[in-house]
């Protein structure tokens, strides 16, 4: 056994250094070609680095010299970078020789982009107090607006984390198959029944008995109801429910609330519209959220991709993501549409890569 | 042992082969370096970019999209630019501490801080939110260096007449790309039009076509500068 491990290890560092012979480094694009070296992803011959353009080994080395040329100190990219050998054995074209060694490789330290004078690693200080937008990741946190001193009117939103629970915000997939090519982007795919077609976010008003999520009030109807529902923490969260509203309750009063999936309620406003799931399901859609009716009254289930609806509450944040903007609810993306005419938006499916 | 050394051998030998097969034509290298050493030079410029890109469309068909963009850059910090196409309209503004990213059609915008200078602007915005700028590649420090990098096979295949201006025109490819650039034949060696086909991908094309080059303008500082204009809202952006 102790005189296979030392074999063993041979075996793995050999088939270590074989993967990386033979499997190819895929330089990082950046706009529409790679720029491995701006960008410092790639070695260069200047450091006898190995790389593997045609030349003769035996070819002697050229001098290398700083270049006579100045940079003007205010150059749109800091001046022309040359880190890879212009040594050429021979020109394979026509061109006299005398151009072909012309040039001698510079060494300079400021070559790569990241590395350049006055690089920006270094969060700055937003001495002007600019707005400046939200900066989400697919993982829901904001990282925007962080290195801001006396940040104090920077975020343009709302914090909804109270109001705009993730759980209730996770989109069940469509079971009608996509006949649209997803829209890629960030490592994800967005599929859409139907074409984007913007139109501005105005969040949609239900009418007076309907209270947007924040909304605060001292106390409520007696004709409020106790909708209990078991939270992911197993803990019960106790919800009270009016007309199609649902609060949670403060210290103070009650504050208006998403609809938690799985709450249960025996009627909904009449203002509900009927919304098409699939050929075989219907949901019921008021207050941002969904209803399956069953025989005891109506359940608030999750957001099913593909769903068209006609307008969205209050608590939405228009997001662009990449070439598209897009209303998110927490995991929830409405891509805004058209529908005979009438601006509409649909739950969009969100498959990673 | 020795029959795994003559594996790995076996194995690596047709990469080795392969990576050796590189042909770097030293004029087309001394053509590109020439027209970066004048963009390296320049304190500013503005240009005109009309350009076209394939994309494949719901029936997996092609569709050819046009772009019209004006560009103004002053260094190191300053840039701005202005996109009129059959995909959108839009412009960027950066003055050195923020960019911002204006649409026309959706009258809204993105703001964000920034690097203090231009490539680093650009190659963050890209990184980070996919942001493509007109023509940026051109701009990069090391533009020769990259294209050396990137493609196995970079040759000079002569001159060539683009609107009926002598250039020098330069093929590069590798197994994925194939680019190809025509620099004008002037003292200023300036880019006059790009073409890239995607060969691992319907053969999709990107072509761009460089106009009125203006070197080292006089540029007021205000037009870098972005004023929202009225009902534009600030909206939120989600990171690659």
């Amino acid at each position: 056994m102790n005189t296979y491990l030392p074999k063993l290890k041979t075996y793995a560092g050999l088939l270590v250094l074989f993967l990386a012979l033979v499997l190819p480094l895929k330089s990082i694009k950046a706009q529409r070609l790679g720029h491995g070296v701006s960008r410092g992803g790639g070695h260069t011959m200047s450091r006898g680095g190995g790389h593997t353009m045609s030349r003769p080994s035996s070819r002697p080395k050229a001098t290398r010299t700083m270049p006579t040329r100045s940079t003007p100190s205010r150059s749109i990219n800091g001046g022309h970078t040359k880190n890879k050998s212009r040594n050429f054995s021979k020109p394979t074209t026509k061109t006299p020789s005398r151009t072909a060694n012309k040039k001698v490789s510079t060494n300079r330290n400021n070559s790569k982009v990241t590395n350049r004078k006055g690089s920006n690693n270094a969060p700055k200080l937003n001495t002007r107090n600019k707005k400046t937008s939200n900066i989400k990741t697919k993982n829901n946190n904001r990282v925007g607006n962080k290195t801001h001193i006396g940040n104090n009117n920077v975020n343009i939103n709302v914090n909804n984390s109270r109001h705009n629970n993730i759980r209730n915000t996770r989109v069940r997939s469509s079971s009608v198959r996509y006949t649209r090519p997803p829209y890629r982007y960030g490592g994800h795919r967005y599929y859409c029944h139907r074409p984007y077609y913007y139109h501005p976010y105005r969040p949609f008003y239900w009418g007076p008995v309907w209270h947007p999520w924040g909304y605060f009030v001292t106390s409520l109807a007696t004709t409020a109801i106790i909708v209990s529902i078991v939270n992911d923490d197993d803990d019960e969260d106790e919800y009270h429910y009016d007309n199609g509203t649902y609060y949670l309750k403060t210290e103070d009063g009650f504050v208006a609330v998403q609809a938690p999936v799985g709450a249960e309620v025996p009627s909904i406003p009449k203002e509900a519209e009927e919304v098409t799931v699939n050929e075989t399901t219907n949901n019921y859609y008021y207050g941002g959220a969904f209803y399956e009716k069953n025989a005891e009254g109506y359940v608030v289930v999750p957001a099913t991709a593909g769903t068209i609806v006609p307008g969205l509450p209050e608590g939405g944040e228009e997001v662009k993501v990449g070439e598209v903007t897009y209303v998110q609810f927490g995991d929830t993306y409405y891509q805004p549409i058209q529908v005979d005419g009438k601006n509409m938006y649909e739950i969009v499916e969100v498959k990673a890569e | 042992m020795k029959k795994l050394f003559f594996a790995l051998a076996v194995f690596t030998f047709p990469f080795l082969v392969q990576a050796q097969e590189k042909q770097i034509d030293s004029t087309a290298i001394f053509i590109l370096d020439k027209m970066s050493d004048v963009i390296g030079d320049l304190a500013s410029v503005s240009f005109t970019l009309n350009s076209s890109v394939d994309k494949l469309n719901a029936d997996s068909n092609i569709e050819k999209h046009y772009k019209h963009s004006e560009v103004t850059m002053v260094g190191p910090d300053k840039f701005v630019s202005r996109t009129q196409g059959d995909q959108g309209n839009h412009a960027f503004w950066y003055n050195g501490e923020f960019m911002t990213y204006y649409s026309f059609d959706e009258n809204n915008y993105v703001t964000l801080e920034a690097p203090d200078n231009i490539i680093t602007m650009i190659d963050s915005m890209y990184t980070r939110f996919d942001f493509r700028f007109p023509a940026a590649d051109f701009f990069y420090p090391s533009f020769t260096d990259d294209i050396m990098e990137a493609f196995d096979n970079i040759q000079y295949n002569g001159q060539k007449t683009v609107d009926g201006e002598s250039c020098f025109y330069i093929i590069a490819t590798n197994p994925d790309t194939n680019v190809q650039i025509w620099v004008s034949n002037t003292m200023n060696m300036l880019p006059k039009r790009m073409v890239i086909i995607q060969k691992n991908k319907e053969n999709l094309q990107y072509e761009a076509h460089f106009t009125k080059w203006e070197l080292n303008p006089e540029v007021p500082n205000s037009i870098f500068e972005f004023t929202p204009p009225p009902g534009a809202k600030l909206i939120s952006i989600l990171e690659k």
